[in-house]
């Protein structure tokens, strides 16, 4: 990709994490908005502006990388540009896993853990079962797999909500749609453990995400365990969405658009489009986040719904452009 | 492939135990020397505030309540819900009272935060605090929640006579409500609150409460919950002599054939209830008491 | 340098092996085919040298070491493998493509280093592919992304190269093209196995031919041992002549109108 494109983006996330952080509820001017990054001025706009949006423009554009990241890997792998992070059971999963948890009445900051290993089970279960077709990997068979274990867990969550009160119920449907609100440094570094290893390892093996992106007959005369490459790669992007649902809900559409709009200004080859799809999610999630506050003050927006609707368009237009 | 997802997953359960540790931290402002006040709804411990004079109000009851006390006009912030006293119109909407606008509320740099004591409110809380807010959970469902927050609060903005006084009060009418119909047979009562799903009100309201007060008893007594979904059948089952209820919800069960099937809709046995007096346990319980007494035993003489 | 002894492949659920007891010998500096009917195993041979199916039974060796024991990386350094059908799923140049030959030799993580690059440009030569180097694979026709594959299999070096029905989707020009390119790569030494259906070109270019019918081997041998018409017509179930061709002078199929073949 040229270099003008990869300044272009950095660009493009300077810009939108400035608007974030001027930019909300309260309304703070740019020599405002930068005091109070520095530590000076009024104590609440410092606390607003270092505790409340600068964990969230953070914690969003981790989201948005970590996303981008594994809808391109998971794209690539499965030869299927629908593929999104989200596939193999990890949203099923993890909606269980919350709404398990709410209706049993486990302390809040429980949850998260909860959403997460509910996403883990999903996945390793949707794994198991391919595995045990004997398919040889084949990535339709995955799908069908992913497919299977998220319906079941709707199923789940569906009979949890049944049976449970309103106020679960709420708290459950709230959490489903995902939101950067409750963005606290200290989840922002968990988040960003995940997400940093779990790249630099999808990075690591963008090579043979090439390879097998060519079919997987191709990959092993290129040398490729494929297999074993391939479950790999499953369990990182997984691991990586997984994290993504535990800190901040389900947020969709950002793993299967931000991939296309990362070819379209020229990302070819793995390695590149997994660095330039976490750049252009991490913009995507940051902007949504933004509009998630100000839209309808002073009521907030689900970071879900506002992807799904930038998210729609972006892709609408992509795929006009690509057929 | 179970070691390569073994070790994979050890990674992940130990971030994820390191997690949970991490967010379960509560910083907490205090006054030198304080003393705390015992522990709100959400478990947290209740520091008195040095001063209360803005105070942002997430839970229509707890502005109900401040208002009686005298207090409404140290009110800086309310949520969209909270319509009674009419003068709390006046109040600035910060919006919603579950998951609320943590930069909305700062922005009127409170002192004092009251909080509805739902679990998603729990996050902003924290935030609350961190922010150096003294911030105080309240779930008010029954009539002696009702009477611990009225107490406390005027004891938070400087004013417990007044707290006892308006807890005093209510206490009073309920117990009168209460005697005017000892020794009366009660009269069953369903209280449909809800369509679809079907929720009734349950023992676990403070509905219930007064209904009990007030001389009549609630087929669903027995319930936990404040408002189970039941099966229509299960209500058929338990033949409830009344039906007690809103008249916008009294509209719309006369419009659904099935509730034919109770005795009391056929012989036109249906008892509305005053929305305005008898929505929420705060000040107005003693008078609710009172309007549910006309209804149940309308041969009192007052 | 590659042997096939006595393998046997069973697919899950079929009352008859894929291959059974097939043994082939695929030396350096020739070009050995592989011919049969539909359905007489020629690809199952590939897909087992890939390592794509396990043999039951008889075993694959490059150079006398069973291919079980080696890793897919240390095969693939050796043997290069154009398959039937490939289609990428997303747009990449046709330099990137053939690049992307190197990977057994660079690894998952190396840089690309002179060598590779010296590698690619001359496997884009040799395939004649560099004037529509920067085009992406979507934007070829049929004939161009079959010589593109070509390259990248060059790219990969290796001392064997093997193709599995190079020629389907190809005019007359490309498909002589794509023998002409194998009997080169063979007379630079490597051991070339090639598997078709095509058998007039393969009896031109041949130097050994294999018959496979239902799995076993029919006739194995010189081109003159196979092209016969007895046993061609026993295989392929059609009545044909085998005649010889005045223009090249070696054997050609010629099939004749079909009455139903003996039962």
């Amino acid at each position: 990709m040229r270099t003008s494109r990869w300044l272009m983006l950095l660009a493009a996330l300077i810009a939108v994490a400035a608007a974030a952080v001027v930019f909300g509820t309260i309304h703070l001017g740019l020599l405002a908005s930068w005091r109070g990054l520095l530590g000076q001025g009024d104590a609440t706009a410092v606390f607003v502006v270092r505790e409340l949006r600068l964990p969230r423009i953070v914690l969003a554009a981790l989201l948005g990388a970590g996303l981008g990241i594994s809808g391109a890997a998971l794209q690539g792998v499965l030869r299927n540009p629908l593929a999104e992070p989200y596939l193999l059971g990890v949203s099923g999963g993890a909606a269980v896993g919350a709404v398990l948890a709410v209706s049993v009445g486990l302390a809040i900051a429980l949850v998260p853990l909860a959403a997460f290993a509910g996403a883990i089970a999903a996945v390793l279960i949707a794994l198991f079962v391919a595995h045990a077709t004997r398919s040889r990997g084949d990535p339709r068979v995955l799908v069908m797999a992913g497919v299977v274990v998220g319906a079941f867990a709707n199923a789940a969550i569906m009979v949890l909500m049944a049976n449970s009160d309103a106020s679960t119920v709420r708290n459950a449907v709230w959490w489903m749609m995902g939101s950067a609100a409750n963005a606290t440094w200290s989840q922002v570094a968990w988040l960003a453990l995940y997400v940093l290893a779990g790249g630099a390892l999808l990075v690591a093996m963008a090579r043979t995400v090439d390879a097998l992106a060519l079919g997987e007959d191709s990959a092993a005369g290129l040398g490729v365990d494929v297999e074993r490459a391939s479950r790999r790669v499953y369990l990182t992007a997984s691991l990586v969405a997984a994290a993504t649902v535990a800190a901040a809900g389900l947020v969709g559409f950002v793993g299967l658009v931000v991939p296309h709009i990362a070819r379209r200004i020229g990302a070819r080859g793995h390695r590149v489009l997994l660095l330039a799809s976490a750049l252009v999610g991490a913009v995507l999630v940051i902007a949504a986040d933004l509009v998630a506050r100000v839209a309808l003050p002073p009521a907030e927006l689900p970071l879900g719904a506002v992807t799904a609707v930038i998210g729609v368009p972006f892709f609408l237009v992509t795929l006009r452009r690509m057929l | 492939m179970l070691s390569q997802t073994g070790s994979l997953s050890a990674r992940a359960l130990g971030g994820a135990l390191l997690l949970a540790v991490a967010w379960s931290c509560d910083p907490a402002p205090r006054t030198p020397h304080a003393v705390p006040w015992g522990l709100d709804d959400f478990g947290d411990t209740i520091w008195p505030p040095a001063h209360a004079t803005r105070i942002v109000s997430l839970n229509p009851t707890t502005t109900e309540i401040l208002f009686a006390l005298g207090a409404g006009a140290r009110l800086v912030g309310r949520t969209e819900y909270d319509n009674w006293p009419d003068s709390a119109r006046f109040v600035k909407n910060l919006g919603p009272g579950i998951r609320p606008n943590v930069e909305a509320v700062l922005s009127e740099k409170p002192d004092l935060v009251l909080l509805y004591g739902s679990g998603d409110n729990r996050s902003a809380a924290r935030r609350f605090r961190q922010a150096g807010i003294v911030t105080v959970a309240f779930k008010v469902d029954r009539i002696e929640q009702f009477d611990r927050v009225t107490r406390l609060l005027g004891r938070i903005i400087g004013d417990s006579a007044r707290g006892a006084f308006v807890a005093d009060t209510v206490r009073r009418t309920l117990d009168s409500a209460r005697a005017l119909t000892r020794g009366l047979p009660r009269p069953t009562v369903v209280m449909p609150a809800w369509d679809s799903p079907l929720l009734v009100i349950g023992g676990g309201s403070f509905l219930n409460q007064l209904v009990e007060i007030a001389g009549g008893r609630n087929v669903y007594d027995s319930t936990s919950a404040p408002s189970p979904a039941v099966a229509f059948e299960d209500i058929v089952r338990r033949d409830p002599d009344f039906i007690l209820t809103s008249p916008e919800s009294a509209q719309r069960l006369k419009q659904r054939a099935r509730w034919r099937a109770l005795r009391a809709m056929r012989s036109g046995a249906i008892l509305l209830i005053d929305t305005n007096v008898v929505v929420r346990p705060a000040v107005r319980l003693g008078e609710g008491a009172m309007s549910l007494v006309r209804l149940l035993h309308p041969e009192v003489k007052r | 340098m590659i042997a096939f002894d006595n393998v046997r492949v069973m697919y899950p659920r079929q009352s008859r092996a894929a291959l059974d007891g097939v043994s082939l010998a695929v030396p350096r500096g020739s070009v050995t085919a592989v011919v049969g009917p539909n359905g007489s195993g020629k690809s199952t041979l590939v897909r087992a040298l890939l390592g794509r199916v396990t043999p039951t039974e008889g075993s694959i060796t490059i150079e006398g070491v069973d291919v079980r024991t080696l890793a897919r990386v240390a095969v693939a350094r050796r043997i290069a493998v154009v398959t039937q059908r490939e289609e990428p799923a997303f747009p990449i140049t046709v330099r990137e493509y053939v690049a992307l030959g190197r990977l057994p030799n660079r690894g998952a993580w190396g840089r690309d280093t002179q060598a590779d690059r010296a590698a690619v440009h001359e496997a884009l030569r040799q395939a004649e592919v560099d004037d529509y180097a920067d085009r992406t694979v979507d934007a070829l026709s049929g004939g161009e992304w079959q010589r593109a594959r070509f390259a990248r299999a060059l790219a990969q070096g290796g001392e064997a190269f093997v193709a599995d029905e190079p020629t389907t989707f190809l005019d007359v020009a490309h498909a002589m093209a794509v023998f002409e390119l194998l009997g080169r790569v063979a007379q630079e030494g490597r051991a070339v196995l090639l598997v078709s259906h095509d058998l007039n070109l393969v009896a031109r270019f041949a130097d050994h031919m294999t018959l496979l019918h239902e799995g076993r081997v029919a006739a194995s041998g010189t081109v003159a041992d196979v092209m016969r018409a007895d046993v061609l017509e026993r295989v392929y179930e059609w009545p044909l002549v085998v005649t010889r061709d005045p223009a090249v002078g070696s054997p050609a199929l010629v099939p004749l109108r079909g009455a139903r073949g003996a039962p």
